[in-house]
């Protein structure tokens, strides 16, 4: 038997401010990040326009700057893509573009170069706002059901414990979107509600080792119960963290740049989840406090 | 020890049939292919084609049904160029698979690829909501200002505003037998009196109700025009669909030119055909000294930005145009676009030529607020339905054609949301997929094998037979499957062996505390399924809520994850289950490769 872990018994329990304390103080940069700084978000839920241009001659930044401001579009980045042939551009949405396509409009701009365009992303401000409210209700809806669902199953508790570590979790993930000032696009949403889901999985092992434990080991205290189980599970929580892991670092690296971002936050959201299920899903336990079976 | 039930092998059995055959087309080639259509929508047959292949001295690979298809994309592209000229069928670039008659009568396709996969355009378009709004109400106005000067019944101005128009009369009482009758004949509208400081004012609202008709009845006429618009793209596999009230989605698979097809769909072009009224001097005269031979004449501007007056009076429009083809002109051999008028318009126009013979004629190209004089011609003999038009290069003779024969939309429509990605970045992204696929089944392979030893294998083999049943369930259900949608695969491979994993752990410990190896395989098993339950299920609860976002991306993601969960939930419990008591079942085991 490989076994990663062998019998052993941290008291996590006996160690729960050093936690406490470190998600306290992450829960609340990322909250101050994210009213004061807010989010870099993609086009899909700011608007706007992204282009790859392959040009057949190489070009600089500076050059395609030029020529953008040249035709009133200085409100732009620019950055070259790889090589100094491809391009990316990020425009507002301007509009002029509405009126004559902006394809026409490229092709007025780069009168004197040749180019293919490789990709063209936009959306319209209204599709924006759209989605931005349906991502919020998506999220929303995902954590009151997941609530509803691990409060059936087990108790009240298991949910309110489920959802703190959840809560902390997407916090912290958004957070570090907003320090970083990573995009924050639909793909990134996607990532989060999977980690939603995700992390979740590895606290209702916890719990469910819990409930059973809870009810064999009655006469031990509660803290021992939940130090016992966590320490029962832990090695399947390391194993499956790992597995995950290693396909989400392997998105990474070959994945391309479409999915860079939703594996940026699948990583994170893993990282996190790991942590809070070990330390935080069964701190907020034992302080919400579990029914004891009746003592005979 | 416990015995598993014979049913459940069975089930097994099936399903791994099922994720086979029907994951089995997506190994065969797919080759870039010719559709030909007849005109009349008859069949075609295999010799049909051959035949073509012999009268344009083409080689294809081969034909099925009424596909031609070709080793290579310039292969097929060059044989689009001469198959079109020929003109027996119309053609349409598509992509053919060469899976045996079985799989294709079980109706086993392969997997449809979206469009950051294969390149293409997607498309959101919006209905202008306003510009329905606005014709309604001067549709409106002029009608009841005709009903009113009909009726001898006096007013001294109109006012027109966001949902109704407004007649002040000169009268200072109307009566009630009028309104009523008002209120018969224009029933869409609610009609009211109303007193103004200096008298009495007919007052027509346009009801929440009739815009919402107006708009439904401008959406059905724009699906169809855009319809044909795209058809005459040539792109295989179009997809043109409503969107709740006043949207159009459209997207167009392995699009080259997105710059030509948002220029056509986009169009509200027209044609206007005007006698001239004056010349460029009297244009100039009136600048000057003041003539009056402008006020019956209308400034245009030609394309090469000259003043051209023009008759206020329109012989023939759009409206008028029933079918309109480009080729060249017999004698000089311009482009040309050759042009077929309605009755109605052929009368018009026969009355007005037999009338101005010597006179010239101007043909105007209408796009919203911009007009501009593309050709103007002396009228050397009567004309009516049939005639041609010169003066366009070849791109917009063949364009124009197109969008005369589509006829114009009912209300603009503008691009709202446009995802473009072009056929290279769609062969990198199949590319990205299946790397990072590879690299994170090998990864967790490896690890499950070399953690968990024979029952590493099992869970390995159960893996695979999962990415065989996602892709069998993608192609029989023909969902699209998009990068994100390879990524939610992957992140399945990931998450798939969680419950083999929890299996394992739990068999692991039935066996450090003592328990014979088979009652542990057995413990094992049973106690972990309402935890695997539980957590699959949470998981499933967050990827349904991302299916309620339903965007392209996101859906895609959601669609593989929801499906990876169910079959992983029954590959991880069931499959290898059967696969351990093969193994297990029916023998006394010392120990456990675990």
């Amino acid at each position: 038997m490989f076994r990663l872990i062998k019998d052993i018994n941290i008291k996590f329990m006996s160690m729960t401010k050093a936690p406490i304390l470190l998600s306290s103080l992450l829960i609340i940069v990322s909250l101050l990040s994210i009213s004061v700084k807010g989010f870099n978000f993609g086009i899909d839920f700011s608007s706007g326009y992204i282009v790859q241009l392959n040009f057949t001659n190489q070009v600089s930044v500076l050059q395609i700057q030029e020529k953008l401001a040249g035709s009133g579009l200085s409100d732009s980045t620019v950055q070259l893509y790889g090589s100094s042939n491809d391009v990316l551009i990020k425009l507002k949405d301007e509009e002029t573009f509405q009126k004559t396509n902006i394809n026409n409009q490229l092709i007025k701009i780069f009168a004197d170069e040749k180019f293919e365009i490789i990709k063209l992303e936009y959306v319209g401000a209204q599709v924006g706002s759209e989605l931005r409210e349906k991502g919020e209700w998506a999220m929303l809806i995902a954590l009151f059901s997941i609530l509803i669902y691990v409060a059936m199953r087990f108790e009240f508790i298991y949910g309110l414990g489920a959802i703190t570590a959840l809560i902390h979790d997407v916090i912290i993930t958004l957070g570090v979107f907003s320090i970083f000032d990573l995009t924050f696009d639909l793909s990134v949403l996607a990532a989060i509600l999977a980690v939603i889901g995700y992390s979740l999985n590895d606290s209702i092992v916890v719990f469910d080792r819990v409930r059973e434990n809870n009810i064999v080991l009655r006469k031990m205290p509660i803290k021992d119960v939940l130090d016992k189980s966590i320490n029962q599970t832990l090695s399947r929580t390391l194993v499956t963290s790992l597995t995950t892991l290693l396909v989400v670092i392997s998105l990474l690296i070959f994945g391309g740049d479409a999915v860079k971002n939703f594996s940026i936050a699948m990583l994170l959201g893993i990282i996190i989840g790991t942590y809070s299920s070990i330390f935080i899903a069964s701190t907020s336990l034992s302080y919400f406090g579990i029914k004891r079976p009746e003592q005979s | 020890m416990y015995k598993y039930p014979t049913w459940k092998y069975i089930l097994v059995m099936a399903v791994l049939a099922y994720a086979v055959i029907y994951s089995l087309p997506n190994f065969y080639n797919t080759y870039p292919s010719i559709v030909a259509k007849t005109f009349d929508s008859k069949d075609i047959t295999e010799a049909d084609l051959l035949a073509l292949s012999e009268e344009s001295s083409l080689t294809f690979k081969g034909v099925n049904r009424n596909n031609i298809f070709f080793e290579s994309i310039d292969d097929q592209l060059s044989a689009y160029n001469i198959l079109t000229k020929l003109k027996s069928y119309s053609f349409t670039l598509s992509n053919y698979n060469h899976i045996p008659k079985w799989l294709d009568s079980i109706n086993a396709q392969p997997i449809s690829l979206g469009l950051d996969l294969k390149g293409g355009v997607h498309f959101l378009l919006q209905i202008d909501n306003q510009n329905v709004k606005k014709s309604r109400l001067n549709k409106l106005e002029s009608n009841l200002r005709n009903y009113l000067i009909d009726n001898g019944i006096r007013y001294n101005s109109t006012v027109s505003e966001a949902d109704k128009v407004t007649f002040k009369l000169i009268e200072t009482s109307i009566d009630s037998k009028i309104l009523n009758t008002l209120s018969d004949i224009f029933s869409d509208y609610e009609i009211s009196s109303r007193k103004t400081d200096e008298g009495i004012a007919i007052v027509a609202n346009l009801s929440e109700e009739s815009i919402t008709n107006d708009v439904k009845a401008a959406m059905q006429k724009n699906l169809t025009i855009l319809r044909s618009r795209v058809n005459e793209l040539g792109v295989s596999q179009p997809i043109i669909q409503r969107q709740g009230k006043d949207r159009i989605i459209v997207q167009l698979p392995g699009l080259q030119d997105s710059t030509r097809a948002k220029n056509i769909l986009g169009s509200t072009a027209t044609l206007e055909f005007r006698l001239t009224k004056g010349s460029s001097d009297d244009w100039v005269a009136s600048q000057t000294i003041g003539t009056n031979t402008v006020s019956e004449s209308i400034l245009y501007k030609s394309k090469d930005g000259s003043p051209v007056l023009l008759s206020r009076n329109v012989i023939a429009s759009g409206k008028d145009i029933e079918g309109a083809n480009s080729g060249f002109d017999s004698q000089t051999n311009q482009p040309a676009v050759f042009v077929n008028l309605s009755s109605m318009g052929a009368s018009n126009m026969l009355e007005t030529t037999s009338r101005n013979i010597g006179n010239k004629m101007a043909v105007v190209f209408v796009e919203e607020d911009k007009n501009q004089v593309i050709n103007i011609a002396t009228i050397r003999e009567a004309f009516s339905k049939r005639f041609q038009i010169t003066g366009l290069d070849l791109q917009e003779a063949k364009d124009l054609a197109i969008l005369l024969r589509s006829g114009s939309l009912s209300a603009p429509m503008s691009i709202i949301e446009e995802r473009t990605v072009g056929p290279s970045l769609g062969s990198e992204n199949i590319i990205s997929g299946r790397d990072s696929m590879l690299l994170g089944m090998i990864l967790v392979v490896l690890f499950m094998f070399i953690y968990y030893k024979k029952f590493g294998v099992i869970a390995n083999i159960a893996l695979i037979v999962n990415i065989l049943i996602i892709t069998a369930t993608l192609s029989l259900f023909q969902a699209t499957l998009t990068l994100s949608g390879i990524a939610g695969i992957v992140l399945t491979v990931g998450m798939a062996v969680d419950a083999n994993v929890l299996i394992y752990e739990r068999i692991r410990e039935e066996i450090l505390n003592g328990n014979s190896p088979n009652a542990s395989i057995g413990a094992g098993y049973n106690k972990a399924f309402s935890t695997i339950s539980d957590a699959n299920i949470t998981t499933l609860i967050a990827a349904i809520a991302l299916l309620t976002i339903g965007t392209g991306v996101v859906k895609g993601f959601a669609v593989t994850l929801v499906i990876g969960i169910l079959s992983s939930m029954f590959t991880a419990i069931v499959g290898t289950r059967a696969l351990v008591s093969i193994i297990y079942e029916n023998r006394s085991n010392k120990g456990l490769s675990i």
